[in-house]
């Protein structure tokens, strides 16, 4: 498409009043060729608007607005039918640096230059269209699941719910009474799923399939294609989004022989409790005498470095229930609470306070050490570090181990280690291959008939297992959140907790699925880059089949085929260009973000001379952390070296190594990545972002050798975007740094 | 170190903590084991600071550890950990109900000291010295025939006379004086064997030494000077205690005056004293003060203040009966002098006097079964707790956690820091009871 630039020059915000404006359309003018360049005093004003808008109804098909940061006034430089092109004046040149002096000139004139290159080569984006089925598919059917089902289906859905199990209600279905979850939060209440069960059999727009096994997902969001069995009988139909409300199983017991669980029938876990008090006796199992004195023991694996690390947030409200529970079947009945801390957060505070009135109820802070059973089926539980003693035994008719919760929830990327050896083993190759792959065929092997999705995704079947088992990726930044766009994890699948947070969880991720159809159909991309068009386009004629992109995808989006040539998903792709920086035959470009369009930013610089003593410096800035931060160093008028140009980029993990061989050999004297913090804690929208330019860092190195220059000329930092900062400091020692090494020697080649 | 230590086995008593939640101690379930009230209370140091740990135990109804732990006597229910326990548990509440089941425990024979305390069985007690005393009327005329008795002086002693009255109270005292030996042995024994069986009972200065401490302690009230959310109750006490000291004083000397002075010394009984005999002038200081101690500790309890105790049967019928002696005393004086003997009106006098003795019976024979046992018992903990050196601290407290606001300090805007008082925040009165 034949494109008109215009420039745009705002002298508002101190603009004017520190750079020389006329050098500034000289330059637009005059090296640039653009015939059209305006300057005014408030471009963002109604006046500055409407000069920009008659320009573009005269045939300007991209204004170039040199005023603030992208990140501001972007819907008053939004102009029907054109693409806008910021060059960030304000911020990051008259705020930061030096009014009126010839660096701040320099920089200005450099990011008109790269505004103008970009403005050149990148295109409108034009969103992918695909006919999309906005159906909602819930796998679970308990109390999670129903209410995702219930509230999408409220919301105007079609929903299609899914349920292993014979019916729906799924755990809370088995407990005859629950916590209380509102005022007067004092006795065990009943837990309510049979209506919510009934509400979901009896809505229009809801299907229901109990029973159920997915045998396989395919397509992406809008366009999954879902094979179903359901006892014996196959179905297949198209769902557009997924929620995962798989649940949660208790912690294997059997780990817990410490606790005397398999020593005694008569240490069961709470989960067994809950079908003793449902059947409405307190026999001990053992020798069906009564339990009269039932010891419970908290955090029975949970918050253990050994067994669960974590607290599973439910099992003090559990226990309370059940205790009250068994003083009101047998008035006899005494309950012994050991516990290490009593979690009852909020307004159950007051369930905790019902529970010590009842002077039946003993609690202690205490750590089991052990529990011994005696000839007689009695038991003796223990402890140590308690008040009542520093050493205290309690006998008891029952012991009740308060196990934590573990999600349903199978490892996607195990099951595709396990799936890739197994196919290997059957295709029978000799050598060293398989022998690894027979290896890994047997310490994978109970992963067997664990699938749950099924999904036909490259990098696993499933969801994959992070911290602590649990699918959730993001929950803070972006809740329900899994590694696979348009499939969200919902209820004790993705956390710990109780019925109560189970069903807002159901209600949050049906609108996650919601939101996922819908922008599906726009063709638009979700969060983070939430209402993006761009695509990535793969040129695939000169694809060698390295399979780095389908690997390093964060999100699934690209299967393979035989031949290991990637098959775009484009609906399941985030837009963050991590394949584009992975690709080392550069052939995967968004419309207005490719490899080419950066390195004609990079070329666009104005290199000094090594005489002048003015070294340049390129920066990467991560657009979702780095980027703002260093806006509002503007915003606070921190000064830092003038020396350096920065490109903003989708996520580090796009930056293609091409750029920095590219900046070395145009003689930049250095490279500094800025991105977010990775590791356990990581901030990157995209996951990986930093950890994989980290990885592709040991490349540059290598490239730095062969070019003989100082490794040092190539600097990655991670920082949060509250560590406004450290952002010039960091900036002004590397530019102190580079100036010690001294100048590329590559300048003027 | 923990594990060379035999585990304690645990046995949950239900029935004791029902009966510390009956009697005074109804919030204790309350309890969350914060610790605040050790950290608050002046009273508690070493390494072994209460009530937080008695807290726990009464919670699991651990009356073998309650009845044996001097701590719990150490305490002088000033009420400032009930004013500042976050959940309304009322510590302070929770060890004077301790203190009842511990008497109780130790009381020889132990039904008396349930009756004593027990609003309805209060009446049968009363009635028991009630019919005493009338036998011993009753059998005066045939014993007077068959012993030959001294010469009696003056009013009361025509209806009742002094050797029978010396006689039938001095059997009766003895008799409780008997029950109070065992009480306190038994309960001395119980504290040595709970320190044998935890951390090792190990004295560390002399028993006459530790009693010498003790009773210092005792007559200066030092350790109730410490208190500050129930600060007024120290001077009510000191009054009671020394009110009740002259009057048993006068008594022992009249004893003396008449039974040992004429007959050892060859002194001349100065019977029945005058109005301003310096014993006369002590008895009737010691009764005013007396009065005046109970009416105070009476007005106190009733006040809404922070931390102010409970008040259960078991206090009420001590101070009440207190008041009794004193106010029955005073009123046996005055019909002594005004009333003349050949009127009809001697027989109220005298009604007056049977009465008084009645309430002294009951409070001076009942003793180890009421809550002037707290006399016998506080005075060993003390002792003990001097003998072992209990109250000797580990480590030096910081000083910030005895520097909490208090009423009086926080009211100041002292010690408080910020000019809010904290009182108004963290205080809590019984009527605002959670």
């Amino acid at each position: 498409m034949e494109q008109t630039l215009a420039v745009y020059v705002c002298r508002g915000c101190d603009i004017g009043s520190s750079l020389d404006i006329e050098k500034l359309r000289t330059v637009a003018t005059g090296e640039l060729g653009i015939e059209r360049v305006r300057d005014h005093p408030c471009l963002c004003g109604a006046e500055g608007r409407e000069l920009i808008r008659q320009d573009v109804l005269a045939g300007v098909t991209t204004p170039v607005v040199a005023a603030c940061s992208p990140r501001c006034m972007t819907e008053a430089f939004t102009f029907d039918g054109c693409r806008t092109e910021r060059v960030n004046l304000r911020e990051q040149v008259v705020w930061t640096h030096e009014p009126n002096h010839e660096d701040t000139q320099a920089l200005a004139e450099d990011y008109l230059r790269m505004g103008v290159a970009r403005a050149q080569k990148a295109e409108r984006p034009e969103p992918f269209q695909a006919p999309v089925d906005k159906t909602i598919l819930v796998v679970g059917g308990g109390v999670t699941g129903m209410t995702a089902a219930l509230d999408a289906a409220a919301a105007g859905y079609d929903v299609v719910l899914v349920e292993k199990a014979p019916r729906l209600g799924g755990r809370m279905a088995t407990f005859s009474r629950a916590i209380p979850h509102r005022p007067p939060y004092r006795d065990p209440v009943l837990p309510d799923v049979a209506a919510q069960v009934a509400a979901v059999q009896a809505h229009q727009r809801i299907t229901v399939h109990t029973g159920a096994a997915i045998e396989r997902i395919s397509g992406q969001p809008g366009q999954f294609d879902v094979s179903l069995r359901t006892n014996g009988t196959a179905t297949a139909f198209r769902v557009g989004a997924i929620v995962q409300a798989t649940g949660w199983r208790p912690y294997d017991a059997s780990r817990l022989g410490h606790l005397g669980y398999g020593r005694s029938p008569n240490v069961i876990t709470n989960v067994q409790m809950e079908v003793l008090l449902g059947s409405g006796k307190l026999l001990r199992p053992g020798d069906g005498k009564p339990a009269r004195r039932i010891a419970f023991i908290q955090c029975a694996g949970s918050r253990d470095k050994d067994h669960l690390p974590y607290c599973s947030g439910v099992c003090c409200r559990v226990t309370i229930k059940q205790a009250l529970l068994a003083r009101q079947l047998d008035p006899e009945a005494e309950a012994y609470i050991l516990y290490k801390d009593i979690r009852t957060p909020g307004q159950y505070e007051d369930f905790y306070r019902r529970a010590q009135e009842d002077p039946g109820i003993f609690f202690t802070k205490a750590d089991v050490t052990g529990v011994d059973a005696t000839d007689d089926h009695d038991l003796r539980v223990t402890a140590e570090h308690t008040l009542l003693g520093d050493r205290i035994q309690v006998a008891a008719d029952l012991v009740v181990l308060a196990t934590g919760m573990v999600p349903v929830a199978a490892d996607g990327e195990a099951l595709r280690r396990y799936q890739d050896a197994k196919a290997v083993v059957a295709k029978g190759e000799a050598g060293a291959q398989l022998e690894t792959a027979t290896q890994t065929v047997e310490a994978l092997h109970h992963l067997e008939g664990t699938g749950i999705l099924n999904l036909e995704y490259r990098q696993g079947p499933d969801l994959p297992a992070l911290r602590y088992d649990f699918p959730d990726s993001h929950f803070i930044c972006f809740p329900y959140e899994t590694r696979r766009t348009g499939i969200y994890a919902a209820g004790a699948v993705r956390a710990p907790l109780d019925s109560q947070l189970a069903r807002e969880d159901g209600s949050g991720a049906a609108l996650k699925a919601i939101q996922a159809v819908e922008l599906a159909a726009q063709g638009a991309a979700v969060h983070p880059r939430w209402g993006d068009m761009s695509y990535p386009d793969f040129f695939l004629q000169r694809c060698t089949q390295c399979k780095r992109c389908t690997e390093e995808c964060p999100f699934g989006t690209l299967n393979e085929d035989a031949k290991g040539t990637p098959q775009p998903n484009p609906i399941r792709c985030r837009r963050c260009g991590i394949c584009m920086g992975a690709c080392p035959e550069r052939i995967i470009s968004f419309k207005d973000y490719s490899v080419d369009i950066v390195s004609s930013m990079i070329k666009a610089v104005q290199i000094p001379d090594e005489t002048e003593e003015k070294p340049r410096l390129l920066g990467f800035l991560c657009e979702n952390d780095a980027y703002p931060a260093l806006d509002t160093a503007g915003l606070r008028r921190l000064k830092y070296s003038a020396h350096i140009r920065f490109i903003p980029v989708r996520c580090l993990g796009s930056v293609n190594i091409v750029w920095i061989a590219d900046a070395l050999s145009r003689g930049y004297d250095g490279i500094l990545l800025i991105g977010c913090r990775s590791g356990d804690d990581y901030q990157c929208h995209f996951i990986r972002g930093s950890e994989l330019m980290q990885t592709r860092s040991s490349n540059i190195r290598e490239k730095l050798k062969q070019l003989a220059l100082e490794e040092e000329r190539v600097r990655l930092e991670q920082i949060p975007i509250t560590d406004v900062a450290r952002l010039p400091e960091i900036i002004n020692e590397f530019a102190a740094q580079i100036e010690a090494i001294g100048m590329n020697p590559f300048k003027g080649f | 170190m923990t594990t060379a230590v035999q585990p304690y086995l645990v046995k949950p008593d239900r029935r004791f903590v029902e009966a510390v939640v009956a009697r005074g101690g109804g919030d204790l379930k309350r309890c969350f084991q914060c610790a605040t009230c050790s950290v608050v209370c002046e009273l508690a140091e070493g390494n072994r600071p209460f009530p937080r740990k008695e807290m726990h135990w009464a919670q699991w109804g651990l009356k073998d550890r309650l009845v044996a732990d001097p701590d719990v006597w150490l305490c002088h229910q000033c009420g400032d950990c009930s004013a500042r326990c976050p959940r309304g548990a009322r510590p302070g509440d929770v060890l004077a109900a301790v203190r009842e089941q511990a008497i109780r425990h130790y009381a020889v024979p132990r039904f008396l000291a349930t009756w004593a305390n027990t609003g309805a069985t209060l009446p049968l007690v009363l009635l028991i010295p009630v019919v005493l005393l009338a036998a011993a009327l009753l059998a005066r005329a045939p014993l007077e025939n068959a012993i030959p008795f001294g010469a009696e002086h003056g009013f009361y002693a025509e209806f009742f006379p002094h050797w029978l009255l010396i006689g039938f109270y001095g059997l009766f005292t003895g008799l409780a004086c008997l029950a109070a030996v065992v009480g306190i042995v038994r309960f001395w024994k119980a504290m040595r064997a709970a320190d044998e069986a935890q951390e090792g009972y190990a004295p560390a200065v002399g028993i006459v030494s530790s009693l010498w401490r003790a009773l210092r302690s005792i007559v200066t009230h030092d350790r109730f000077a410490k208190c500050k959310a129930q600060a007024p109750r120290r001077s009510a006490h000191l009054m009671a205690f020394y009110g009740f000291l002259a009057l048993y004083v006068v008594t022992l000397w009249a004893v003396l005056d008449l039974y040992v002075n004429p007959y050892v010394f060859g002194l001349a009984s100065l019977y029945p004293f005058g109005l301003l005999h310096p014993m006369k002038v002590l008895a009737n200081v010691g009764g005013v003060l007396l009065l005046v101690g109970c009416v105070k500790a009476i007005a106190d309890r009733r006040r809404d203040a922070p931390g102010a105790a409970a008040g259960t049967a078991f206090d009420w019928i001590f101070v009440w009966l207190l008041l009794a002696v004193g106010v029955t005393g005073f009123a046996t004086e005055v019909f002594r002098f005004t009333v003349d003997p050949a009127t009809a009106l001697a027989s109220v006098a005298y009604a007056t006097y049977f009465v008084h003795l009645v309430v002294v019976f009951q409070l001076l024979v009942y003793l180890p079964y009421s809550k002037f046992a707290h006399l016998l018992y506080r005075t060993v903990a003390i002792v003990y707790a001097e003998h072992t050196a209990r109250r000797r601290p580990l480590l030096a407290a910081p000083a910030a956690v005895r520097s909490l606001p208090t009423p009086a300090t926080a009211a100041a805007g002292v010690g408080g820091g910020q000019g809010r008082s904290a009182d108004t925040d963290v205080l809590m009165r019984p009527s605002e009871r959670l």
